[in-house]
This record gives C-alpha cells, structure tokens and sequence, in this order.
C-alpha cells in the first residue's frame, strides 16, 4: 500500500508551518519506509488534487485554528469535518473538500483513505521559522501519532 | 517574474536570447494554469449554473455535472500540463526557483523541448474548446448577455498593460500602455518611469493604497476621463494593445470586441471573456516558443558583473500588472522595495464596482436573497483578487475592527482583532 505524508502550511509564518516541519521529522524517521512518501507544500485547492493523485491512504498534517481550542491540542479528523465550508477559503481557488470531491468524481486515483492531524495553533501571522511553545511541544506527540497510526495503532 | 525582471535590472544586466525566451516560455505556462482555475473554478459556476442557483451547486462540481465529466478531467489535465511545464523548468510550478540575475538557471533538453510542445498543442485545442463552451453557455444566452453588458457591471475608467513594439499584448516585457475611458493613448512608459506616472492615495480604514494615474490626479471614488482611477486586468490589456500577437486569439479578440460594441469594453463582467482570449494567446504562444530553434540553447543566463544598485521589473501577472522595484547595496542585499500588485492597481475600482453593483441590485423593502448578494460578489470576483498579495503591514498583526449600521445609522455590532486596548 503506498502512503502519503503531506505536511501543509507556510514554513515562514510561525506556527502555520507545523504541518510542515512535522513531515520533516517523520522524513528522518521514516527514510526506510519504501512503501510511505513524505512530502510538504504551502500549495492549496486544486493542486493538492495532483498531490494526493496516485497513493491508497493519505495523512494529511496541518495547523488548525477552532473557537475553542487550546494551543497545542491535537486533532484527529476526516475530510468530512470540511464539508460544511461552503465559501471558497481563497478567491484563487477551491477549497479542500471540493478538490477531494472533484478528483474523485473525475475518476483521478485519489487515496481511499485520508486522515487529517491538525494541530490548534496560536500565532499564524508573525513572520519566522519558530513555533509557539505549546505548539513546539505537540510536534513529537504528532510524530509519535502518526508513526502508531502507520504502525496500524491509533 | 517580475521580480526576476527588477533583479535584472538592479545588475544592469541583459539576458541572452534564450534566457529570455524560456522565462516567457514558463510565464506563458503560468498563465494558462491560472486562467483555466480562475475560469472553470471561480467564474464559470456563476455562468454555467446561474448566478441566483443554489449555493450547494454554484461550484466547480455543479459546473462539471452540467458540462460533463470528460470537460472536468481536461480541466485537471491541462491545468497540470501546464505547472508540469514550469516544474521542469524551474523546479516547482509555485514558488518555482528557475529565476536568477541575468537568466535562468538552467536551460532544456530536446527531450523536454518535445514534451513541451505536445502538451502546448493540446493546451491550444483546449483553449479553443473553453472559448466555444463560453460561446455556448454564456453568450447564446441573452439573459446572461445581458447581464455583462448591463449598466450595474459597468465602469468607465482607464486602462493599462504591457505592449510589445506592435502594440500587441504581452505578459512578460514591453512598454506600458494607458488609454483613456474612449481608448485613445494617453501614456506609453517604460518600467523604471513608472513613479512618473503612478501615484498612491491612501485612506485611513483600509491596510491597501489606492493607486492613480498621477497626470489625471486623485479625485476620489468617480469614474470617467476626469478621475485617475485606472484598471489592470485582462480586459484592462486587451484595452490597452491594439491586438493579440498571435493569429487565433487575434481572431477571437475581434470577436469578442464586435459582440460587445468596440473599443473600449468597460464591462466589468467582460474580464472573464478576455481571460478565455488570452488563454488561447497564452496557449499559442507557448507553442511558438518550443517550437523555436533558440529555446535549447545551453546559453540562458548572462552573469553580471556591474555594481548592483537599482531596478524596476514589470510583468503582466495573470490579474493584472505587476511592479517590482528594489534598491540594494553594493552587496545586492535589499535596503529598500516597493511592490504594486495588480489587485493594488484594481483597488479603487473594485471599490467602486462593488458598490454600483450592490446599489443597483438590491432595492428598499425587498429581502436581499443569497443569489442577489451573489451577483454583488461578482462584480468582486470579476477582478481575481488576491488581498493577500496585495495588503501588508509589519510585523503582521493586522488591527481590523467591522462596524455594522442598521438603517437608521445605529451601531449594531462591532467586530474587531488586534485592537488597542482590546
């Protein structure tokens, strides 16, 4: 079974890189995985139609922001929980449950199985490559998930 | 790109023929995947499906059920074809890394050449396809006709683009070309002129400035010959040339001009029918330049040697115009930058659109529907806006506060982030 790992944010922008530097963590560990690929990118919409294209399960990795949630908190969740996001996140673009919707309507081989761990963050406007404190925290326990969730124990 | 082209011009350095030829290859890639999204994804729901159907189905989904599966996967597929293009070439098809000082970094192989120009053709095919499916859908109703030529959608301003020395449109270099609300030349300016004849108002309540043509003056939020309010945008160049460079586009653009009654067209909703023009001419030309016997050549940077200083780089981005202009120390490293970005040059006249439009929609004593506010939004999405890339403030957080009047003047709510005190 091919797997993906998709780190997503900004690595510039505090803690909106937290999907990525997560990936970059589990890229060291996983480099003997032939079976998984680890990759990152800011991209969004119907780009990520052509990241997923072609691997059986993905797990996705991304900073999230609720109303009530507490730094650091991690979250373990389908692309349902996007499905009621009617407007479009960007005037660019399409949002995440819509390119996952299209692809598979288009018959593209989209994964069967997409997990999403978001992390709740803080700070996702300052400029700059560290994380809030919380949020530094949380990025091992989301290695830790991750690698138990690929171990077939979540 | 165009900070490419700025970086160029702070080393006071020219690209050898080459260099140029692939930047403008890769560009014209970038300009077919982002008018097919902007097209397909964004503009044609409110077409395809109407713009007061129901929310639930006014998307891109709702617009492949209805056009057909098979459109929808060409969509995918050229979309791709196209940033597979600039991957190859620089990288990556976002944040791509090709560009340096002088040229590109590295220069393509015949076997890439062939795979370009495959995936050229079928873009060129698949933009013909999209023009017909407007065609179709849009303009074989008069209903929607209507609509975009109607006076709600409508402002006369002044427009601006780059122009080659034929005067035709072109995204990556040239001259910049204004004309006047009746079309006619009024300026014609090289990138580092640009201060001369641009100049930026600002307003207390927004984090944006309001560019102005700085001859004609900043007479506030009016349209016409008198106020310096200008606009970029597809429409905006295909206003400002006199032409397509490229023969099917070419015969596309009298097209669309014919329908729509001459020179200049001041529909705002007409900005989708003129990013389907340049599609094709994105298309045609990208197909022209893998088919020249330059685009191989391993010489596709020249290294500067002069003292880094000052420079101006200018490049039609896919919205609009786009101005970078840096200064630098000897060492090359920034000390001073100022970025106009087309949604910056669109500001004042999104402003303006937006409230024509909801005046002229949305009438006392009648319940302002989702689908009235929709075609407000319309008018908005026309522009393909990017307010991201257009606003910036340090360090970064942005105090915002949203005041909401009743009809009678009262505050009723007060929405805020990052305020004094708060």
């Amino acid at each position: 079974m091919k797997t993906l790992i998709l780190g997503l944010g900004n690595p510039i922008l505090s803690d909106d890189g937290v999907g990525n530097r997560v990936a970059q963590v589990l890229e060291d560990k996983l480099a003997q995985r032939e079976d998984i690929t680890v990759n990152e990118t800011s991209l969004s919409g119907l780009s990520l139609i052509d990241l997923l294209a072609g691997y059986d399960k993905a797990i996705i990795v991304d900073a999230i922001q609720t109303a009530e949630g507490k730094t650091g908190q991690l979250y373990r969740l389908n692309p349902d929980a996007f499905n009621n996001t009617r407007h479009v996140s960007s005037p660019h673009d399409v949002n995440f449950a819509t390119a996952l919707e299209l692809g598979s309507k288009l018959g593209i081989a989209m994964p069967k199985q997409i997990i999403i761990y978001a992390i709740e963050v803080d700070d996702v406007s300052t400029f700059g490559e560290e994380f809030t404190p919380r949020v530094k925290q949380a990025i091992p326990q989301c290695v830790e998930r991750i690698i138990k969730e690929l171990n077939g124990n979540h | 790109m165009a900070s490419c082209k700025a970086t160029d011009a702070v080393y006071h350095v020219e690209l050898p023929p080459a260099g140029k030829k692939l930047r403008e290859l890769f560009y014209c890639s970038h300009m077919v995947h982002s008018h097919i999204a902007c097209f397909y994804a964004l503009a044609a729901p409110d077409f395809v499906m109407g713009p007061t159907s129901d929310p639930a189905q006014r998307n891109i989904l709702g617009v492949i059920s209805k056009v057909g599966l098979q459109v929808g996967g060409e969509v995918i597929k050229h979309r791709a074809y196209a940033q597979s293009i600039q991957a190859a070439i620089a990288g990556k098809a976002t944040h791509p890394v090709g560009g340096v000082p002088g040229g590109m970094s590295k220069p393509i192989t015949e076997e890439q050449r062939k795979d370009f120009e495959t995936k050229a053709k079928s873009c060129v095919e698949f933009s013909k396809f999209s023009l017909k499916l407007f065609n179709d859908v849009v303009l074989s109703n008069k209903d929607y006709l209507n609509i975009i030529t109607g006076n709600v959608y409508t402002m006369k301003s002044y427009y601006m683009g780059l122009v080659d020395s034929n005067n035709k449109v072109n995204f990556y270099d040239g001259d910049i070309r204004v004309v006047d609300p009746e079309g006619k030349e009024v300026a014609k300016f090289k990138p580092s002129q640009y201060l001369e004849y641009i100049a930026e108002h600002t307003e207390p309540w927004s984090y944006l400035k309001f560019p102005f043509l700085k001859k004609v003056g900043w007479k506030g939020f009016t349209e016409g010959k008198d106020s310096g309010v200008y606009r970029v945008s597809p429409l905006a160049r295909l206003n400002a040339a006199d032409g397509m460079a490229t023969p099917l586009a070419q015969a596309e653009y009298d097209k669309m001009y014919k329908t729509l009654g001459g020179k200049p067209v001041h529909a705002t909703l007409a900005f989708h029918w003129a990013r389907l023009v340049e599609l094709l001419y994105a298309s045609e030309r990208l197909l022209e330049l893998c088919q020249d016997k330059e685009i191989t050549d391993p010489k596709v940077r020249t290294v500067p040697t002069a003292t880094p200083d000052e420079g101006v780089g200018i490049v039609e981005a896919p919205r609009g115009t786009l101005i970078h202009h840096y200064q630098t120390d000897n060492n090359g490293i920034v000390t001073k930058a100022n970025l106009i970005v087309a949604t910056a040059h669109n500001y004042p006249a999104m402003q303006m659109s937006i409230k024509k439009a909801a005046q002229g929609l949305i009438k006392k004593g009648t319940a302002a529907s989702e689908g009235l506010l929709n075609m407000v939004e319309m008018a908005f999405r026309a522009y393909d806006p990017c307010m991201a890339c257009a606003t910036h403030t340090l360090p970064g957080q942005m105090p915002l506060e949203v005041v909401i009047y009743d009809s009678k003047g009262e505050v009723k709510e007060k929405l805020g982030q990052n305020l004094a005190g708060a």
